[in-house]
């Protein structure tokens, strides 16, 4: 608890934090601790299954921990609600997760709408991420996500998250479903725009080349636990074990 | 068109509240002799007593007419001795006609406070029929001679019969009648005559004062054994009834020995066979008899569709005023209890294993069936027929609210929650948009199945297009079964398509893209 003073100021930080789901013995999620600072980008890397959704959701509240203390913005989780707590989170979730029923615009605008700002403010915040984007408004304020290609729909997720600058944002393979030209060339806007919004950022990925590419803190699951976490330095002169050695090898970084 | 509409809700609340001021309720059963003789009240009563009446005709049978009398939902109707005797008192064993009546007057005044007239003249029993042609029947008079050598004859009988105490069962059990299950017809009462005609069945029970027994050369088989009780036609009223009204008891002594049996026989055939109104038969009879005054009606219907229908373009209002109100009165009040209801399943699970069964249950109750449940609890007329059409279209619509918001993907409702909406943000932005199609498809077929169910309506005297069908069928008009089958059909269909049009409108493009 004494770090929770320290004078660098952190934007995300969990402290062992582990999840059983009811009914599964197995740990999802075990003793899990990290720290981002504002205008960081982290990282989760690790197989399918080792825990990367469930750590995200838990740093959500959409998922309830079964032991171990969240602190976002330096507020721990006891002490706000959950809706006003996501509210100032945003998130991006894997294929976009758009609504279909809601145009580009509606989509991007939802928190928006929910808590009433006015259409002017909407229009103009809308515009100002599409262009953000690179969506032209004019042209794709009215289409349905339907009507959007995986990248395009990829890009209105991320501007969703944006709409109300929250000063966090949690995405969940937000590149994952993307053909690898298209995924490049969103990491290189994604970094970009970072440099100019300076948002504290956790990414959950897949992609050991993701994770290098834009995180400055690199975190490595494996069955619910951290392997490694540090930068990619780190992970490439010194690997804490064979496992590390073998996966950082195995995606042809080395 | 409002005021007929206004008169429809005033009628309906008038017989809720049996107020003084109210209207004399006349009700018929669904055959043209009932409905014949119940006109010849009304008329009486409005032209010689200047009372005025509401007709409650074509009710679904004795049940629903005698329960619909002991509640006071009707004031009078034409019935039977012998369906009194044995049908309601459920007695048997007398058969001198006097003395029937006397039992039924005196039961049924001290049981259930209803009163009988004095027989009005004429004696309607059930006969069995055959055609006169008909070669086997060639040497045959007695029902006693039929006994044990029916195996391979084709029956065919009313709804009714099949099921009173005197009816089949212990008919053919006494005079032997081995008849094959399946040469065994159930059948309305006014098709049964065209169906042996036509040869498609050999033995009828026939009504003995039908017109078409003669029409259509039949031979009726003497009753040797006296085993059906006296039919004689009277009149029946609710005591209270007659205590508001002293003029009922009045045209029931005008009633007294009024019709002989041929009288009977020859205005059932001028409706049946001569498609003649049953208004204009009864009016012509009460003048010929000097009851009333007036000129002497001959008008045959008119025969060209269309001009029938433009004949009877007030009639035809006033019916889809009933049948919008009952179909859309219920259908409004389904939609507002079953969309919230099959929200709150998804929500309760357990408590959907409980609810489903239940309304699955309402749903396979036959309507009639439900709607005889509804007499004693609510009397006949609108109010148990929107209860009953209410019932029918709960299913569809919980069902579809329900199975349309289980099955909106539940990454929707995550991502939603994510971004920090709260669960009622989420039912009304996320989870009623994306099931809004299969709401709708729920509440289409529920608006298909009311409106059709609706005509039902009319055997418990609720009016709707199924006045006429029921009246068509029991007359074997088929002018007037057009009159209601066709606009219904048109509603039905007409309320399909703007049910439709609502998906374009309310449903977002986005999904109707996706499909
Ligand atoms: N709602 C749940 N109920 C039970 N088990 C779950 C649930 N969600 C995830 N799990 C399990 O928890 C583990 C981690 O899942 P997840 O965090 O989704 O993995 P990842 O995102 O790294 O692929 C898996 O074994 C998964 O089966
Ligand atoms: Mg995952």
């Amino acid at each position: 608890m004494v770090e929770l003073f320290n004078t660098r100021k952190f934007m995300i930080k969990v402290e062992k934090l582990t999840k059983i789901f009811p009914g599964s013995g197995a740990k999802a999620v075990e003793d899990v601790s990290f720290t981002l600072e504002k205008g960081e980008i982290g990282c989760i890397i690790g197989t399918s299954g080792c825990g990367k959704t469930t750590t995200l959701k838990m740093i959500n509240r959409l998922i309830e921990p079964t032991e171990g203390q969240i602190f976002v913005d330096e507020n721990h989780s006891h002490t706000v609600d959950p809706i006003s707590w996501r509210r100032k989170i945003g998130y991006v979730v894997q294929k976009a997760g758009l609504l279909p029923h809601m145009t580009v615009k509606q989509n991007i605008s939802l928190l928006s709408t929910i808590l009433e700002k006015d259409q002017s403010y909407i229009t103009r915040r809308v515009r100002e991420l599409m262009s953000i984007i690179n969506l032209p408004y004019d042209e794709y304020q009215e289409r349905y996500p339907s009507e959007l290609s995986g990248g395009q729909q990829q890009r209105v997720g991320i501007a969703r998250a944006l709409m109300e600058d929250p000063p966090i944002m949690l995405m969940d393979e937000p590149f994952g479903a993307l053909d690898p030209v298209t995924r490049n060339s969103l990491h290189s806007e994604f970094w970009d725009l970072n440099q100019k919004l300076h948002k504290t950022i956790l990414i959950v990925t897949h992609d050991l080349t993701e994770a290098f590419k834009l995180g400055d803190l690199v975190i490595l699951m494996d069955q619910g636990k951290i392997v490694q976490k540090g930068s990619k330095e780190d992970f490439l002169k010194r690997p804490a074990n064979k496992f590390v050695e073998e996966f950082v090898k195995g995606e042809g970084l080395v | 068109m409002y005021r007929a509409l206004i008169l429809i809700i005033l009628v309906n609340i008038f017989s809720c509240l049996g107020h003084a001021k109210r209207p004399i309720v006349i009700g018929s059963k669904k055959f043209s002799e009932s409905i014949i003789i119940a006109e010849m009240v009304s008329i009486l009563l409005e032209e010689k007593y200047q009372t005025s009446v509401v007709r409650k005709f074509s009710l679904g049978g004795t049940k629903v007419a005698f329960d619909a009398l002991k509640l006071g939902a009707i004031d009078i109707y034409p019935d039977y001795t012998g369906t009194g005797y044995v049908m309601i008192l459920k007695m048997d064993g007398e058969r001198d006609p006097q003395k029937v009546h006397q039992i039924v007057s005196r039961e049924f005044k001290s049981r259930y406070g209803i009163l009988w007239s004095k027989k009005i003249g004429f004696n309607n029993t059930y006969a069995l029929a055959v055609r006169g042609d008909d070669q086997r029947f060639k040497n045959i008079d007695r029902l006693g001679q039929l006994s044990g050598i029916v195996e391979s004859y084709q029956f065919a009988s009313p709804h009714e019969f099949m099921e009173r105490k005197d009816g089949f069962d212990r008919f053919s059990k006494t005079y032997n009648l081995n008849f094959q299950k399946d040469h065994i017809l159930s059948i309305e009462s006014g098709l049964m005559y065209a169906a042996i005609h036509n040869k498609q069945t050999d033995m009828i029970i026939a009504y003995s004062t039908d017109g078409r027994i003669k029409a259509y050369n039949l031979k009726i088989i003497k009753d040797d054994l006296n085993y059906f009780p006296p039919y004689q036609a009277a009149l029946l009223a609710n005591k209270k009834s007659t205590e508001s009204f002293p003029e009922i008891m009045k045209a029931f002594s005008e009633f007294e020995n009024l019709i002989s049996e041929n009288e009977m026989v020859e205005m059932n055939d001028q409706v049946d066979r001569f498609k003649k109104a049953p208004y204009d038969v009864a009016r012509n009879f009460l003048i010929k008899k000097n009851l009333i005054s007036g000129k002497i009606v001959n008008k045959t219907e008119e025969s060209n569709l269309f001009k029938y229908f433009y004949s009877k373009k007030d009639y035809l209002l006033k019916l889809l005023l009933e049948h919008l109100l009952l179909s859309f009165g219920a259908l409004g009040m389904a939609l507002l209890v079953s969309i919230p209801i099959g929200i709150s399943l998804t929500r309760h699970e357990s408590l959907a294993k409980v609810v489903f069964p239940i309304i699955n249950t309402i749903q396979t109750i036959p309507s009639l069936a439900l709607l005889g449940f509804l007499i004693p609890i609510m009397g006949i007329g609108f109010a148990p027929a929107l209860i009953a059409l209410f019932l029918y279209s709960l299913l569809p619509i919980i069902r579809n609210t329900y199975s349309g918001i289980k099955g909106v993907d539940k990454n929707y409702i995550e991502v939603s929650k994510g971004i920090g909406l709260t669960g009622t943000q989420i039912l009304l932005k996320v989870e009623i948009p994306l099931a809004l199609p299969i709401i709708l498809a729920g509440l289409r077929t529920a608006a298909v199945i009311v409106i059709g169910t609706a005509t039902l309506a009319a055997l418990i005297g609720a009016g709707g297009f199924g006045d006429p069908i029921f009246r068509g069928v029991a007359t074997v008009n088929s002018n007037l079964i057009l009159l209601g089958a066709i606009p219904s059909a048109l509603l039905a269909i007409f309320t399909d398509k703007c049910i439709g049009q609502c998906e374009k409108i309310f449903v977002s493009k986005g999904i109707r893209l996706k499909n």
